[in-house]
């Protein structure tokens, strides 16, 4: 009698468990199937306007110290290519794919020598990022987000804070002691992205068979959309051309 | 024993018993959580945000009513659901009674005043109507307040030790200044996470605006300010620390600036 009792009062816990589970999960579109036959793409983000005020060195022949330089990173472009850095590009409205894997190894956001180091991650929602600090000084990572709970911690040296992102969200985080200093997180629910490389270069692989609208998002020159069609098992090629304006 | 005796010793009991209970009842503090707080949008909170929040705070909680241009700070957006005074942590929403403390006392140093002149009830039926105006209630619970550690007493080795916090290893000095005095050399360029500048908190007012106990200034450190720069220093000291930091912090208070 008394196991039953204890047995029924278990099963009551598990069924609570599970419906606040979905509850939380209720809104992902997204669901993962095997894709035995999946197309890649591979491509370019390019940025064809004018670069002149951008990345100048206003300091260049002045002999100051590193920290008061100021650079620009919001918009990085190769000069061989023209190739954009820290683009992210994603597909728009996929329900259904490959596994979304969360990385063991936390992806890092350091901040070196006054500036968040990488600038732009892209990661699967439900990883854990590091934030760490490598400046012998004082830093705080302050976020804004309103679905993944927003936080400002203040760091020193060698501190290490873990945050998990669970919503999809582009979030932008500073450090209000170092104006120049800002990253971005893109949080997407589905595995289908990258960022650009520094010559503007990405890869998305195992995509099901079908056309899909990819999208481009940049911090500075938004976003661009493209309707690319993906055959199986084999590789196209699309560029993403930024003109000015 | 004489049932006299007896009786006499029962009387005593039941008296003791009655005033004891007289007095816990007189002498129980009046806190937020006596209050109902109601859980849904009430005509009553509705009304009375209109008529007294929505002039600052803006019909549809953005912060931009027709009295807000000339406020500095300005009024509270409240679509982020960024709450300063908190006992929760960093970047969590706050609990009702949060809301209901700040509404109550007010904010010293701005134009939020004490709401005292409304009743409790009035005060308790706009908290839903605050909550209504952003998206992040909807997404997200509010965390458990953080425990407040064992209060250390303020010594002298207390306050160097908050002193050695405030000018090296936090340089809080950066921000508020060596003094105090909300001058340090970042300090000009801070801005709140809606784009308004913001100035660093002056210390030597000693009008805190989370509350003026030791206890609000220590639940300031751990659950820092959201929306603005200040951030939570929750993992970067100990409880004992920051009990330091504040007694150092309550030390900076300029007695003859208190009275501007």
């Amino acid at each position: 009698m008394k196991l039953i009792y204890v047995l029924s009062v278990l099963f009551a816990f598990l069924c609570c468990n599970l419906i606040s589970s979905k509850d939380i999960l209720a809104d992902s579109k997204y669901s993962e199937t095997e894709v035995p036959d999946g197309g890649t793409i591979i491509g370019n983000v390019k940025y064809m306007g004018e670069l002149a005020a951008v990345g100048l060195n206003l300091y260049r022949d002045w002999e100051l110290s590193d920290t008061s330089k100021t650079t620009s990173e919001k918009l990085i472009c190769s000069k061989v290519n023209s190739g954009l850095k820290n683009a992210v590009v994603s597909l728009k409205d996929i329900t259904q794919g490959k596994k979304k894997i969360i990385p063991a190894i936390h992806p890092i956001i350091d901040q070196q020598n006054n500036y968040f180091i990488p600038h732009v991650i892209a990661i699967v929602s439900g990883t854990t990022v590091d934030f760490l600090n490598g400046d012998e000084q004082m830093h705080n990572i302050h976020t804004r987000s309103t679905r993944n709970q927003p936080f400002n911690f203040g760091t020193t040296y060698k501190q290490r804070i873990s945050k998990k992102f669970d919503y999809p969200e582009i979030i932008k985080i500073t450090c209000d002691l170092h104006k120049n200093a800002y990253a971005w997180i893109v949080v997407l629910d589905h595995p289908y992205f990258d960022a650009t490389d520094r010559n503007g270069y990405f890869e998305i692989c195992d995509i099901p068979p079908g056309t899909y609208t990819f999208q481009v998002w940049h911090e500075e020159l938004g976003t661009l959309e493209k309707e690319v069609t993906v055959h199986p098992k084999e590789t196209t090629t699309i560029e993403f051309v930024y003109s000015q304006n | 024993m004489k049932p006299k005796v007896l009786l006499n010793k029962v009387s005593f009991w039941c008296v003791t018993a009655v005033t004891s209970a007289a007095l816990m009842q007189s002498i129980a503090p009046v806190t937020a959580n006596e209050v109902k707080i109601p859980t849904e949008v009430t005509d009553l909170g509705k009304d009375t945000y209109k008529k007294y929040c929505s002039p600052c705070h803006g019909e549809e909680g953005k912060g931009d009513g027709p009295v807000a241009r000339s406020m500095l700070p300005k009024p509270r957006d409240f679509t982020r659901g960024a709450y300063k005074f908190r006992t929760t942590p960093s970047g969590s929403l706050p609990t009702d009674e949060d809301i209901y403390r700040t509404v109550s006392f007010g904010v010293p140093n701005s134009t939020m005043i004490p709401w005292d002149i409304l009743t409790e009830e009035q005060r308790a039926s706009v908290i839903p109507v605050l909550k209504s105006f952003s998206e992040a209630f909807e997404v997200r619970k509010p965390d458990a307040p953080v425990e407040v550690g064992l209060r250390v007493r303020p010594t002298e080795k207390c306050l160097a030790e908050g002193k050695k916090i405030y000018e090296e290893k936090l340089e809080c000095w950066k921000c508020h200044g060596i003094e105090g005095r909300g001058d340090g050399p970042s300090a000009a360029e801070q801005e709140d996470d809606f784009g308004f500048p913001i100035k660093p908190f002056d210390f030597t007012t000693g009008k805190f605006k989370g509350g003026n106990s030791p206890q609000d200034v220590y639940l300031r450190f751990t659950t820092g300010l959201n929306g603005t720069p200040m951030p939570s220093f929750a993992k970067e000291l100990t409880d004992e620390e920051r009990w330091c930091l504040t007694y150092y912090v309550m030390s900076l208070i300029k007695p003859e600036e208190t009275k501007k």
